[in-house]
């Protein structure tokens, strides 16, 4: 196999660099499968070989090889400290607020930074999605709640369609009102980071990826975000980082099918 | 008991099914196989994660109603059957999440009518929980916070698929254990089939590491390869081939082939298992490969 002379990352790879850099050493870390997950061991290989996973199906502190399909593929399970139960990751560490950081997916986040995975309206009829799971839990619990997406403008309405798991529901002091615990938020795109906390209420574009513009933002965006006067622009991730992803991480690219069929 | 007269004296048209297992692990495929074949109507499905049982289940035509987390395959996809049903309004669905599915299995364990939760709070999901009746704003009484008031699930009978069981019905699951036991202990009545049935007495020495007792247990079925192509842990891994090929099908709209050629074309699964895997060769692969990840 030959190997590029210069290492180009994918869009959703730069997801999941910036993902990792979210978690910080000691964090404890509910992953689901995908570029969370890789977001999680990329963290633990390089500057957070602290952080601890858990696993909504019950596993708890997993040393994870490669490349679960489920929450409940062996390769997910391997090593792990403790393979329990739902109620005991989702109830007695998440909803028991032990939990620092969050990942969740999601068909649609809106500018309070709801997120909905149950279903989208589309041609005048509705699409299915798989619906929460975990999702409203983690969004419901953790301190920090980060989402990986692709910048599409379908992805990022004004409203959700259907609110699975709670942003700030209804803007500033929202989570309070409901009866929810404070929360700050962040959403990784190929474009940019935007973010929230209960305060702000909404979310607010402060990093931008390299290369991408702040119009280039708001072409892809159902609404208009607070932008940052001076919005940080992200450093490219490091070859060693990528080779890291592509080598050991997920060296059969499971989760990365734009790379498979280039390679092909 | 055979699974033909654990489903034919425990499963009825009208019953509300729990379903085990999760995504593509130790689902009760074949329990699930023999519902088909019996063809219960107008079951209502219910389980944390719903995966390849319920989409079987769909595809057959039994099913009017659905309470689950999430109805998925994960990275194999949605269930397809199901949406397309759900697209159609040919079946109901009440969302939950998962702790609030598992939470609604505890009250019923517990055997108290509801139990609180603080997730669901601000979102779509506990408005439509509540126009359903299963969920009702409430408050602390000794704090003063908002709560959420789950109310209790009793399925009438549930099928789970473990790695051992004895004859009384004592069953132990190796791996995680998703949302089964709760479940199992709201159950009226509960069928649990085995990768293998083992003496009386043989749990005696451990008994703390029974995961399940007898006391819960309806009947008790002896199943190799059960819950293939899902997997078991310790014993095989799931097929990724098998798995996928469902989903082609299923998505271009022909689980009912599927179903037409694999079990009500056999007479029970060991049949289903001898065609699929003629020479035992690829139940061999996924064993030795579990082997290999544990």
């Amino acid at each position: 196999m030959t190997t590029a002379p210069t290492l180009a990352a994918v869009a959703r790879e730069i997801l999941v660099f910036e993902g990792a850099r979210q978690i910080r050493d000691g964090d404890c870390v509910i992953v689901g499968t995908g570029l969370p997950l890789l977001a999680g061991l990329l963290a633990q290989r390089t500057h957070a070989p602290n952080a601890r996973l858990i696993i909504e199906s019950g596993v708890i502190f997993p040393q994870v090889i490669p490349t679960p399909m489920s929450v409940v593929d062996p390769r997910i399970m391997h090593n792990a400290s403790r393979l329990g139960s739902l109620i005991e990751v989702l109830g007695g560490l998440v909803q028991r607020g032990m939990v620092d950081t969050g990942f969740i997916g999601g068909a649609q986040v809106d500018e309070f930074a709801n997120i909905n995975s149950t279903w989208v309206a589309r041609d005048g009829g509705r699409v299915r999605l798989p619906g929460s799971g975990g999702a409203n839990d983690i969004a419901s619990h953790c301190r920090q709640l980060v989402v990986l997406t692709t910048h599409e403008r379908r992805r990022f309405p004004a409203r959700c369609d259907y609110v699975t798991s709670p942003g700030f529901v209804d803007g500033p002091g929202g989570r309070r009102r409901a009866g929810l615990p404070p929360v700050h938020i962040k959403i990784i795109t190929e474009l940019a980071v935007l973010e929230g906390d209960d305060e702000s209420g909404r979310l607010a574009l402060t990093a931008l990826m390299p290369g991408a513009t702040v119009d280039d933002v708001l072409a892809n965006t159902g609404f208009e975000p607070f932008i940052a006067d001076d919005p940080e622009v992200l450093e490219v991730p490091s070859g060693y980082e990528l080779a890291l992803l592509r080598n050991e991480l997920d060296p059969d690219a499971r989760y990365f099918p734009e790379l498979r069929s280039s390679n092909e | 008991m055979t699974a033909t007269d654990a489903v034919r004296h425990f499963v009825r048209s009208g019953s509300v099914v729990g379903i085990g297992g999760q995504n593509i692990n130790r689902c009760p495929m074949a329990l699930v196989h023999e519902v088909v074949r019996q063809a219960p109507s107008e079951l209502s499905v219910v389980g944390c994660n719903l995966s390849l049982p319920l989409d079987l289940l769909v595809a057959a035509g039994l099913v009017v109603h659905t309470e689950q987390g999430s109805g998925n395959l994960e990275r194999y996809g949605v269930l397809f059957s199901w949406r397309r049903a759900l697209e159609r309004s040919e079946l109901t669905t009440t969302d939950h999440s998962h702790l609030a599915m598992a939470s609604r299995f505890l009250a019923g364990a517990l055997g108290v009518p509801f139990l609180p939760t603080r997730s669901l709070l601000g979102s779509t999901l506990l408005d439509e929980l509540i126009a359903a009746g299963v969920a009702r704003r409430g408050t602390d009484p000794f704090g003063g916070d908002p709560v959420v008031l789950l109310r209790a699930l009793r399925p009438d009978v549930s099928l789970i698929h473990v790695s051992r069981a004895d004859p009384d019905g004592n069953a132990v699951i190796n791996g995680p254990t998703s949302h089964e036991v709760d479940m199992v202990r709201a159950s009226d009545s509960v069928i649990v089939s085995a990768e293998q049935v083992v003496p009386p007495g043989t749990f005696d020495p451990a008994p703390e590491q029974v995961t399940i007792s007898a006391a819960y247990v309806s009947a008790v079925v002896e199943q190799p390869y059960g819950a293939y192509p899902t997997s078991v842990y310790r014993a095989y891994d799931y097929s990724d081939d098998d798995v996928a090929e469902y989903q082609r099908l299923a998505r271009a709209g022909r689980a009912a082939d599927w179903l037409a050629q694999h079990v009500t074309g056999t007479a029970d699964f060991d049949e289903f298992l001898r065609r699929r895997d003629p020479d035992g060769s690829v139940r061999a692969g996924l064993h030795e490969q579990m082997g290999r990840l544990i």
